[in-house]
């Protein structure tokens, strides 16, 4: 299959803050959790794939198409859900249905009916006068309904409560039952990731740390518990206590600690979240 | 939802866990023949994995012959021959003895004190039959 997103090389300065050289690529039947500290360029990239930014160099093509300006056809086969609306607080949820739904051919009034119902949003109010929570559980109910190929929200749990939360994941997770849908979210909840994810794409000040399949990012590392530690720095070593070692190579750490004769009492994987922490430190 | 438990602290990696508590289930006659698996996104979600991961336990299974991927539909348990059920059931008990062994060899326990254990163990678990 071809790839949905391409993001090769691209570069952007803004005030004297580097964005990239980035390069990544999507595949249709994925989500990917782009990751990173604040003001790492997330956002930025983002708003690039949907030319709401222009790249200094490099290129980038959505579903095959250049993002150029110039043929923008392919943005009725992508929704973009920014952190924040700009332009919707004189409108209520209906009238917001009403002048979006017609713009996307695959509208599924069903989905929208369903998340207002289970969100429990009101129709009638002005989108400024909705709590924070509200007008992100009625942006993501305008968004899933517009049934794109792609998808990309961003932040779109940083306000949600629990059930919400829980709701948002079910709901998504059915929208990516046709597998030739792809997701892109920016996301500082672990949670969103450990059930969400498929791939992670770490940033940090601009530039990208690497594109991991999760489970493989989550395997990666151990912590290993021994009665005495050796003299270091071991194959693998990322840290040491008096008894614990930490390792990004615990196949050669293990095989350096067998080889040595140093007994390992335990040894666990390391959470997600431990890990993205030590890939952003 | 599927009783499925893995673990993560494991060196086993992760589809195989997935594949042989499946394997398990379905030779056990836990999953009946035309049982409706979960999809790979949901099950994702649920083990909290990639579905790169469980496709590729999926993909296993299915050309192993437990299960099959009706297009549009989604995946089903198949029929399993007896044989294979009988294959799988021995795998997976001496898998678990391998398992035991291996860890009270771990503690120096010599072949006598295994055997002690074993025949403790089988006759208290016997009577509370």
């Amino acid at each position: 299959m071809p790839e949905w997103i391409e993001i090769k090389d691209v570069s952007k300065k803004i005030d004297g803050f580097q964005l990239g050289p980035v390069s990544l690529s999507i595949e249709p039947g994925t989500i990917t959790a782009l990751v990173g500290n604040n003001g790492s360029g997330k956002s930025t990239m983002l708003k690039m794939i949907m030319n709401l930014a222009n790249p200094d160099s490099g290129e980038i093509r959505v579903l095959g198409k250049p993002v150029d300006g110039k043929d923008e056809s392919w943005k009725r086969h992508v929704t973009f859900q920014p952190q924040n609306a700009v332009g919707w607080n004189a409108y209520t949820g209906e009238d917001l249905k009403r002048l979006i739904a017609p713009l996307y051919p695959k509208w599924d009034e069903a989905v929208f009916e369903r998340m207002i119902s289970l969100f429990d949003i009101p129709l009638n109010k002005r989108f400024g006068k909705l709590s924070p929570g509200v007008q992100q559980k009625l942006s993501l109910s305008l968004a899933l309904p517009r049934s794109t190929d792609i998808l990309i929200l961003d932040e779109p749990t940083a306000s949600l409560d629990i059930p919400s939360k829980n709701l948002f994941m079910d709901c998504l997770v059915e929208w990516m039952e046709q597998e030739d849908r792809a997701v892109i979210l920016t996301t500082h909840e672990t949670e969103d990731i450990r059930k969400l994810a498929d791939y992670l794409f770490l940033m940090q000040g601009g530039k990208p740390l690497g594109h991991f399949e999760k489970d493989i990012l989550a395997a990666g590392y151990r912590r290993f518990w021994l009665h005495e530690m050796p003299a270091g720095p071991l194959p693998g070593e990322l840290s040491r206590t008096e008894n614990q070692l930490v390792s990004d190579n615990p196949d050669a750490t293990e095989r350096y600690l067998s080889e040595h004769g140093s007994p390992v009492i335990d040894t666990k994987a390391l959470e997600l979240e431990e890990i993205i922490s030590l890939l952003l430190k | 939802m599927l009783p499925i438990r893995l673990s993560k602290d494991s060196r086993e990696p992760i589809y195989h866990q997935i594949e042989k508590q499946l394997k398990a289930l379905i030779a056990g006659g836990h999953l009946a023949a035309g049982f409706p698996l979960p999809s790979i996104r949901a099950l994702s979600k649920e083990l909290e994995i990639s579905v790169i991961t469980i496709r590729r336990a999926y993909q296993d299974l299915e050309s192993q012959g437990f299960i099959e991927t009706v297009h549009g539909k989604g995946t089903f348990v198949k029929e399993v021959q007896s044989a294979m059920k009988q294959k799988t059931m021995t795998a997976s008990v001496r898998a678990e003895f391998e398992r035991a062994i291996q860890n009270a060899m771990d503690y120096d326990y010599t072949v006598d004190e295994i055997e002690k254990v074993f025949a403790e163990t089988l006759e208290r678990l016997g009577k509370g039959e």
